[in-house]
């Protein structure tokens, strides 16, 4: 203990994340702020709503995200799982199943496919971003197989409105979102179940220890990530009416930037979700601006990519400042 | 242990026999695999059980196997290190040497420049990973998706052709049959690391980090320096692999090395490399090559979809890395 002085422990803020939401916060103003001097077509109701449409999926799936690597783990599959169940949905739709089996059909899948790979990181002791890459192919493959470089299209838009509705005029978007995060919040904050990925990101040993079924704790963490995937996949479906053959490509690289960007820790233990819609928010609009002022889209990796990397350094700069203070 | 085992005992010993030198066993292993592979290729195919056949997979060969043989070293040091930013340097450095080429400089000056791009790309992955101990996944997916994406914006996607016909001599020549970038390229790489991991201090010392980085450390070794050192030769071995691919092309592809990232680490994985270091050896990373090769390329002559070989990939990872684990277990039942 250095601070031989503080009986007290150093002033800080209320959460340990507390003060990435608030630097990710101003900088979204900022970057708004910059881009709507830039292109007048950036602060149009028309073109939030539209960037707030096309954001859905990365949002939903990234809450999951955050569970996952608050758990310390890590899950690079989510694009194929989203692939999969997008496929699963569409073909039933095809097969002339109604929306009262669709839905059941893409959140199970979704479901099942996150337990596999909470399977094989457990089970089969996997790394879990060996596993996941793994899982990657043989979803891609499943995919490629099934799909058969075709799309699949002319889908109903019955699921339409959850994406494009408006409810007493506020987006229908906007409110999946705040519900997805509110769930996944109650289960992360409220409940034992939040405590126990806290618990096991921090020291699976120690969780280990005081009783905590870590097994069964990651597997349904991975689940529910699955879970939010398949229902990605459903308004995935809704949105565009067909399945494109790269569905999912970039989603488990945004939505890992976007949690990192969040101030969730990817050694596990440290996390919160309005730091990842927070990061959610940042990226699309960083994206949305880039192509209103006429940057390349091609871009946008070198920048998520870039962002990531200053963000993982100035977090390794301030843990090596707080190791060295303690 | 007694002799007098039955059941998950008997396995258990039997396992341990060969767990003896786990790095033999493992060879026989994946020989054994190979032989398999090889059998079931030249069933699905009437194509692959031809002499031309030999060079034609050994053209594959080079490029991902400079990859494998990096990772297999990076991986090795333990860390756990990681390195998924190869495929990225494999486009970057050929974008690069090819805007060279454009720009009128000699064709091997700009290959010995992009080799350069290549150890400080390498150079970057080790700084981030063992200076400011950012975790090596993270670290080389975020350079993975700035490199790759670098490489496709600088070039709005589009290749750059205009390689001078002589510089194909590398990826497209042979010398008695055998293709030059396997001849004068791996087979030279290979020999010196394997000799290089089992006969030299250095080679002892990168284990060392591998089994135990603390006891590596208070041994008096740099460790951090060490592993940055392999992520640069990780990542000169990616720009040779890099420069191999243009000569054979005579283009260079922004999206050259897409996807070998993933290979490179299945390749190690499975040519007995611990995933989280101390264990593995060259042996393996070449074996596990000709295995990959070999179903991508039957699968390839045998007309299946390319899906089926991602699929088996994925496979391929998944059980090559719980495998050891299972035979752990295995081990631990008997003892």
């Amino acid at each position: 203990m250095a601070h031989v002085t503080g009986l007290l422990p150093p002033l800080r803020l209320a959460s340990p994340t507390a003060t990435r939401e608030l630097v990710l916060f101003a900088a979204i103003l900022i970057v708004g702020a910059g881009f709507s001097l830039a292109s007048p077509y950036f602060l149009t109701v028309v073109n939030l709503v539209q960037t707030l449409r096309a954001g859905l999926e990365l949002a939903i799936v990234s809450a999951g995200m955050t569970l996952v690597i608050i758990m310390g783990g890590i899950d690079v599959s989510v694009g194929g799982i989203m692939a999969v169940s997008a496929i699963l949905i569409g073909k039933s739709y095809q097969a002339g199943l109604s929306s009262w089996f669709v839905v059941p059909i893409g959140l199970a899948s979704g479901t099942l496919l996150g337990a596999w790979n909470g399977f094989l990181t457990t089970k089969l002791r996997v790394p879990p971003i060996i596993a996941t890459l793994g899982s990657m192919y043989i979803f891609s493959a499943i995919m490629f197989l099934v799909i058969g470089g075709a799309w699949i299209s002319g889908l109903p838009g019955t699921l339409s409105p959850l994406v494009n509705g408006k409810v007493v005029g506020i987006p229908a978007s906007l409110l999946v979102i705040l519900a997805v995060y509110g769930l996944c919040w109650v289960l992360l904050r409220q409940l034992p179940y939040g405590r126990h990925l806290y618990a096991i990101g921090s020291s699976e040993q120690s969780a280990k220890l005081v009783g905590i079924n870590v097994d069964r704790t990651k597997i349904a963490a991975y689940a529910i990530l699955g879970l939010l995937a398949g229902f990605a996949a459903l308004l995935y479906v809704a949105r565009l009416r067909n399945v494109e053959i790269n569905i999912g490509t970039t989603v488990a690289l945004e939505a890992i930037a976007a949690t990192i960007l969040g101030g969730t820790s990817i050694r596990g233990g440290v996390g919160s979700l309005l730091g990842t819609l927070l990061g959610v928010v940042f990226i699309r609009i960083v994206q949305n601006g880039l192509v209103l002022i006429g940057v390349s889209s091609l871009w946008e990796t070198v920048i998520i990519g870039g962002l990531l990397i200053v963000v993982l350094t100035a977090d390794a700069l301030g843990n090596r400042n707080n190791q060295r203070g303690a | 242990m007694t002799s007098s085992a039955t059941g998950a005992r008997t396995i258990g010993s039997f396992v341990d026999r060969l767990q003896g030198d786990p790095l033999q066993a493992r060879l026989l292993l994946l020989l054994g695999l190979w032989v398999v592979s090889l059998v079931a290729m030249s069933l699905l195919s009437p194509y692959f059980l031809q002499a031309r056949t030999v060079p034609y997979l050994l053209q594959y060969i080079p490029i991902l196997g400079l990859l494998g043989l990096g990772q297999t070293l990076v991986i090795l040091a333990g860390g756990p290190g990681i390195d998924l930013s190869v495929g990225s340097i494999v486009s970057l450095v050929g974008v690069f040497t090819g805007a060279l080429v454009a720009a009128g400089i000699g064709v091997w000056p700009a290959s010995a420049a992009g080799i350069l791009l290549g150890a400080g790309l390498g150079f970057v992955n080790g700084f981030l990973v063992n200076v400011l101990r950012i975790p090596s996944l993270m670290a080389t997916l975020a350079t993975m998706f700035a490199f790759g994406g670098l490489a496709l914006a600088s070039t709005g996607g589009r290749p750059i052709g205009g390689f001078p016909e002589e510089f194909g001599w590398l990826g497209q020549g042979t010398t008695f049959g055998m293709p030059n970038a396997f001849l004068f390229v791996l087979l030279p790489v290979a020999l010196v690391l394997h000799v290089m991991l089992t006969r030299t201090v250095t080679g002892r010392h990168i284990v060392a980090c591998g089994n135990d980085d603390r006891a590596a450390h208070l041994a008096g070794l740099n460790v951090a320096r060490i592993r940055v050192g392999l992520y640069m030769l990780s990542g000169v071995l990616a720009a040779v692999g890099s420069v191999i691919s243009l000569s054979w092309f005579l283009a260079a592809r922004p999206d050259a090395g897409r996807g070998m990232e993933l290979l490179s680490v299945t390749i190690a994985v499975l040519g007995g490399t611990h995933i989280f270091g101390g264990t593995g050896g060259i042996p393996g990373t070449i074996v596990a090559i000709l295995i990959v090769t070999t179903l991508q390329i039957g699968l390839q002559l045998a007309n299946i979809s390319a899906a089926w070989q991602l699929g088996l990939i994925g496979v391929l990872l998944i059980a090559s890395v719980s495998t050891t684990g299972v035979f752990r277990r295995l081990r631990g039942m008997g003892s």
